[in-house]
């Protein structure tokens, strides 16, 4: 596979990242900005979901009906997306379009018209969302968990807290944009048919305005509680737990993701295997890697009818234990494969590989070429992902269920 | 791109889309049955069957089949509908007769008694989640509404009554039936070699028994009553509406699903400026879903409780102005513009042409091509739209609403 990727600084410090691929007729492309849930101030959580809805009505010369009619018709497939670092901001089109929609994308970044009325309707559909999570147990159960496992204000929901949102200004919330849409500390990546000296040259021209530095300042304070229950009359018990692990900074990151695809990887895995297809305890059950850049942990779901519900806990958990003691040659084997099977497919798609050139250079400082990936992947064996997790064992859970019933953890 | 078709003489298709420049292959056994095939007395066999079918082989246990998938790195899974159960993989290229190999063998189960008892505990956990998906609900239950008696509003998944009461036997029996090689086809495209395939599948199928599977196809309008039904547990109201639309076999099809973008995509549409832009409800979507014989355009919306009735007199409004003047030139070119480029990035994938290149054949037995799904689009016109609207009357609908109360 012909590998390559462009990059260029702009004048105001923004990185532009590139990978050209072959075969495809799409470019997609992302800004990550750094306004992210855990940048924001005390109270204020959620402001970053709202903006994401904010910016997109009206900006340059342009109102909230033109704007949307301007990006439906070059026929953008768009995503807005707050993590705990960033704004992300990725659209994929049909790669002609590329040119018009980095020039919509400037005015929206650069010039949002930030309507007072328009903000009112942004709150509201932000506040809604948080009142939907209530229907929606599963989802809540995850976010709860980030924000009991990690360190506040890193596991901060995203989406936001009903008592802060109401608290936001049309003021105060552009305040908050203007501070951290910071051009300097930006970074775009785009992926798939393109011309980088044209996309260079073009957002060297709109991008063209030196910002002073603003310096997010992050206090850390601890974790939540280990257990927490939120009593819920629906059908089942959903099920979410945390582990410490390494970031994705670390050397042993390939064997952390080789540990969780031997755990939950394929459907041959241990959780699945053990949970599922032995006991009949969930129809849903599985573990993730997640990763901020300086915390990181192996996550875990499972929904299942409140009678079972402590079996499923318990035998999820003595799956993580028995992990660092008898890992084989053939489950390291179907893990390396898998992950390589992910990693290539992965590479097909624009839209994929703009979203990981770009986190790849926040996380590392640099884009991993696929083909490093994939050797550090080939090196992997039953005793380095052993002798890792022995020197990183897990130690204790941050446990979150809602449900009819609790649970002993 | 080349298209390649072949059938056994057991009436066994093979179809392929080959593409040398793929990084990629993907694979699937398309099978023409699901809940519209069911008995009552069978209800949720279908999908409970489609669990089953990964449970291994006189020769293979579930352990070993799920460890041979996960040994090529293949990215597979399968689903089942109201009328299509699909079983798929997507490998890298060198790895794609081995993963087609094993599909192979377990379309030939074994449907061991003991699985058959383990896993009805996995479906009705399935069950139970669904339960706790209030737009899973609502859908579910308003389909049923608006079907009626016709087979297309059996519910794929089962009640837990109905799968408590079901036997290996009948399951036996109705996969015998189905799963007959002349009511399946197999489907496979990306980066792959043709001719290994089919030498395969006739090594491996020719033998499988031909069946009389066939269906009942009727169209049905739809019994369009509206109902409430109150669930204390939830905070949102989740309202979901279905009127009739154009089926797999109607031409008009492509004109059909412009339509549902105009009135219900999740930006720039009818239901978003009325809607969701004026926060009104904070998800609106509609989508065209077009079947055999038969088909619905589906609405969902998620509002507050006391908004319901204010989302009902614009959803009027919306459907009274459609109605009387039509879409616009320019709604229609934007539609086009999204499902265009939607295309475009799903089609770079193997795995994102697979269920196209099989239902095509399933429903028409016909090949479209990236290209030829780009000139229908492109060909549809305002005046088409339009006539769909005064013949399918998108404002006439089943509802059913699902929330925490009466707020009236």
């Amino acid at each position: 596979m012909p590998e390559k990727l462009d990059k260029h600084t702009l004048n105001n410090g923004m990185v532009v990242l590139g990978e050209p691929m072959e075969n495809v007729a799409s470019a997609s492309f992302n800004f990550l900005l750094q306004c992210g849930a855990s940048t924001l101030p005390e109270g204020c959580c959620g402001a970053s979901n709202l903006i994401t809805d904010w910016l997109f009505r009206g900006a340059g010369k342009r109102d909230s009906r033109q704007l949307v009619d301007a990006l439906d018709g070059l026929g953008l497939h768009r995503n807005s997306n707050t993590t705990s670092s960033h704004i992300s901001l990725s659209a994929s089109m049909e790669a002609s379009n590329l040119s018009k929609a980095i020039d919509i994308y400037s005015d929206i970044i650069i010039s949002p018209l930030l309507d007072a009325r328009q903000f009112e309707l942004s709150k509201q559909l932000s506040l809604s969302e948080v009142m939907g999570l209530d229907d929606d147990p599963r989802t809540k159960v995850l976010l709860k968990l980030a924000e009991q496992f990690y360190p506040d204000p890193f596991g901060r929901p995203a989406v936001g807290r009903i008592e802060d949102l109401n608290n936001l200004t049309p003021a105060g919330t552009a305040e908050i944009l203007k501070e951290r849409f910071n051009l300097s500390k930006a970074i775009f990546s785009v992926a798939g048919k393109y011309d980088f000296d044209s996309v260079c040259a073009q957002m060297e021209k709109l991008f063209d305005l030196p910002q002073p530095a603003f310096p997010v300042k992050i206090k850390t304070k601890t974790s939540g509680s280990k257990y927490l229950h939120d009593q819920y009359e629906g059908a089942q018990v959903h099920i979410g737990l945390m582990t410490k692990t390494v970031p994705m900074s670390s050397p042993d990151y390939y064997n952390a993701m080789a540990a969780v695809s031997v755990l939950s990887g394929g459907m041959s895995s241990r959780l699945f295997t053990e949970v599922r297809e032995k006991r009949g305890l969930c129809y849903a059950v599985g573990a993730n890697y997640r990763s901020l850049k300086d915390y990181a942990g192996i996550s875990c779901y499972a929904g299942t009818t409140p009678d079972k519900a402590q079996e499923t806990f318990d035998v999820v958990i003595s799956e993580f234990d028995r992990l660092r003691k008898d890992i084989t040659q053939d489950e390291t084997q179907r893990a390396k494969v898998g992950l390589k099977s992910s990693l290539i497919m992965q590479s097909e798609s624009s839209s994929s590989r703009a979203g990981t050139i770009a986190s790849d250079y926040y996380l590392f400082g640099r884009v991993r070429p696929i083909e490093e990936v994939k050797e550090k992947l080939q090196q992997l064996t039953a005793d380095s992902i052993k002798n890792f997790l022995n020197n990183n064992k897990f130690e204790d859970y941050t446990v979150v269920t809602i449900g009819p019933k609790k649970i002993k953890a | 791109m080349d298209f390649i078709q072949k059938k056994l003489e057991n009436g066994l298709t093979i179809v392929a889309e080959v593409n040398p420049r793929a990084l990629s292959a993907a694979v699937g056994f398309f099978v023409k049955t699901g809940s519209r095939d069911e008995s009552p007395a069978v209800s949720g066999v279908s999908h409970f069957l489609e669990h089953m079918m990964f449970k291994g082989t006189e020769k293979l246990t579930a352990l070993q089949v799920n460890e041979a998938f996960d040994r090529l790195g293949a990215k597979f899974n399968a689903f089942t509908s109201e009328e299509n159960t699909v079983y798929y993989a997507a490998v890298l290229p060198e790895y794609m007769e081995e993963v087609t190999d094993i599909w192979t063998q377990l379309m030939r189960p074994s449907l061991r008694d003991d699985d058959f008892d383990i896993e009805k505990n996995v479906i009705k956990e399935e069950i139970a989640m669904y339960k706790d998906i209030p737009m899973f609900d609502v859908m579910d239950r308003c389909r049923a509404l608006h079907f009626k008696d016709h087979p297309c509003g059996n519910s794929v998944l089962g009640t837990e009554q109905s799968i408590d009461d079901l036997t290996s036997e009948q399951m036996r029996e109705y996969f015998t039936r189905r799963y007959a090689p002349n009511n399946m086809v197999l489907a496979c495209c990306g980066n792959i070699d043709f001719k290994k395939i089919c030498d395969l599948i006739q090594t491996k199928c020719a033998g499988w028994q031909k069946d009389k599977a066939g269906r009942t196809c009727e169209f049905y309008n739809g019994s369009l009553e509206k109902k409430f039904s109150q669930k204390e547990t939830l905070v949102r109201d989740h309202i979901c509406l279905l009127s009739p639309a154009v089926s797999m076999q109607d031409k008009r099809r492509f004109a059909m699903s412009m339509l549902s973008m105009i009135i219900g995509d999740s930006t720039g549409s009818r239901y978003f400026w009325s809607l969701v832009d004026t926060a009104i409800a904070e998800i609106a979507g509609m989508q065209c879903e077009s079947m055999d014989g038969v088909g619905v355009m589906y609405s969902y919306i998620r509002c507050s409780p006391d908004k319901r009735e204010l989302v009902m007199q614009k959803l009027n409004d919306i459907f009274k102005e459609i109605n009387e003047k039509g879409v616009t030139e320019e709604e229609l070119q934007k539609a086009k513009n999204k499902v265009l480029s939607a295309l475009t990035v799903k089609s770079e994938q193997p795995m994102g042409r697979l269920t196209s290149l099989g239902f095509n054949w399933v429903y028409l037995e016909q090949y479209q091509s990236v290209t030829d799904d780009i000139n229908s689009i492109r060909s549809v016109t305002v005046k088409q739209v339009n006539e769909l609207i005064s013949e399918f009357k998108p404002g006439c609908f089943t509802q059913l609403s699902i929330g925490p109360g009466k707020t009236d």
